[in-house]
């Protein structure tokens, strides 16, 4: 496997610091490759920059593709938006040389080359594909069956697929796999793969970003799931912040929001307190304590064995 | 100026299609959000009205218009190509502003919490590339002047 950086993002680094504790004792705890390199700046943010300055959009996200080519090791994130936007520009420059020479030019001012031929993933696809069921399962020392595990797979880890081509945009699996794979069950359920609408949060849209959350929640809430989980700092602000923000003005959905690597730190027996997941807003106690007690109980193949190797109705 | 940026071609198919808008999550959630008008106004190059409208920037970019659309299109091309033009004039929400301005004078979104890094145990973060990320925007800003491009 080849080594790789990771690419934080600004919003886990300034926000959810929890979020890197939780990755770095995973990918610790996986022996993975992973290192920090210095330099990167903003992805940057597509919504926010592009809008404005497509050109300085494009620079910024060739200059950090150009530190992983010049050190010779791949890009994973664990923010959905940083590797969609780094792999949208890389993309582009790709299938326009003219521009890539452009933006080489100005590269070369401050002695750095974009080449392209650092390997930009997510997180999510990154343990499907390269780090394998396989190994993931080998590596949980407790299961989660039992568990109703809503996936929310956030827009950008899967689109646009013309840069990304890691799943089916329209009907991923890759999540799903994993968290089957854990025990658990993946549920299936309307909004599955309605964006989250943090994005109106960011344009001075705050009741709209609420509403938007409230859908999939209350959803959520409706068909019983135990826990949301996602792996995108923006959809995380978006269930967990702006669910806190609903509960203190009285409504209450009480649905826990766990990152992926939360989840595979709590599988692999780190407590929530060593992942960190009491920062959250929304409360996790509830799936936690859910989840002890499902543990606790014997499961199905215990007491059939239970029932042959003891004394039976046979005597 | 709207032709820089669309493909009125694709767009005329649009105008007739529609597909996507039962499976884009703003149409489907916020009263009054329908790209299908705006296209119908680009078309008849009656599209200014929509510069200063709150709906150019309730697209998400969650592209899932793209994706599901015959042409690879989507509705997002006509609300970005807008919102390109109303943040030209500087008509944006504050916020974009807000997030611009740090950008481009920190390089980042934010700076990373040191204190609560601490706690948790986590190492002195990556140095950033701020200054040569303003040496490059410098360098950016001075070709465009001398071309004369604005974008
Ligand atoms: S990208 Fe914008 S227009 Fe397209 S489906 Fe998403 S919100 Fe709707
Ligand atoms: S973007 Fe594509 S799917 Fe949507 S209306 Fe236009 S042609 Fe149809």
């Amino acid at each position: 496997m080849k080594d790789f950086a990771v690419f934080w993002g600004c919003t886990i680094q300034t926000r959810f610091p929890f979020i890197e504790k939780s990755t770095r004792l995973v990918l610790d705890e996986f022996k993975l490759p992973h290192r920090d390199i210095d330099g990167f700046t903003c992805c940057p943010e597509k919504s926010l920059i592009n809008n404005i300055d497509h050109s300085l959009f494009v620079l910024t996200a060739a200059r950090n593709v150009a530190l992983a080519d010049e050190h010779d090791c791949d890009i994973v994130s664990p923010c959905t938006g940083c590797v969609s936007n780094l792999a949208t520009v890389k993309g582009e420059l790709k299938y326009n040389p003219v521009e890539k020479n452009e933006v080489n030019s100005l590269l070369k001012e401050v002695g750095r080359e974009f080449k392209g031929t650092a390997k930009l993933s997510h997180l999510v696809p990154f343990f499907h594909d390269v780090v394998g069921l396989q190994t993931i399962k080998q590596k949980m020392k407790k299961s989660f069956s039992g568990l109703k595990i809503a996936l929310h797979y956030g827009c950008h880890m899967i689109r646009p697929s013309h840069a990304l081509k890691n799943d089916d945009p329209l009907n991923p699996k890759k999540f799903d796999n994993i968290i089957r794979a854990l025990g658990a069950e993946s549920m299936n359920f309307p909004t599955k793969m309605m964006c989250c609408g943090q994005g109106l949060d960011r344009v001075d849209q705050h009741d709209l970003a609420l509403f938007m959350a409230r859908v999939k929640l209350k959803e959520l809430k409706s068909l019983g799931a135990d826990a949301m989980v996602l792996c995108c700092p923006s959809c995380f602000l978006q269930f967990d912040n702006n669910q806190y923000l609903m509960e203190k003005e009285g409504e209450k959905l009480g649905i826990p929001v766990i990152y992926f690597t939360e989840l595979l730190g709590l599988g692999m027996g780190y407590s929530a307190e060593e992942l960190g997941m009491n920062q959250h807003r929304s409360d996790c106690a509830p799936f936690i304590k859910k989840w002890e007690a499902l543990l606790k109980k014997p499961d199905d193949e215990a007491i059939i064995e239970n029932d042959l190797n003891t004394a039976g109705a046979l005597g | 100026m709207l032709n820089a940026h669309l493909n009125f071609k694709l767009l005329e198919m649009c105008s007739k299609c529609g597909a996507c808008f039962s499976i884009c999550p703003s149409c489907v959630n916020l009263p009054g959000y329908d790209p299908r008008i705006v296209i119908k106004d680009i078309l008849a190059g009656d599209w200014e009205k929509w510069l200063t409208s709150k709906s150019i920037w309730q697209c998400l970019e969650c592209h899932h218009c793209l994706e599901i659309c015959f042409q690879h299109y989507g509705f997002e091309n006509a609300m970005t190509a807008l919102r390109t033009i109303a943040a030209k004039r500087g008509i944006h929400p504050t916020q974009v502003k807000r997030g611009w301005d740090m950008f481009v004078k920190t390089s980042k979104l934010g700076d990373p919490a040191l204190p609560a890094r601490k706690k948790l145990g986590l190492p002195e973060p990556a140095k950033s590339g701020a200054e040569e990320f303003k040496k490059l925007y410098a360098l950016l800003k001075e070709k465009k002047a001398k071309s004369g491009k604005t974008h």
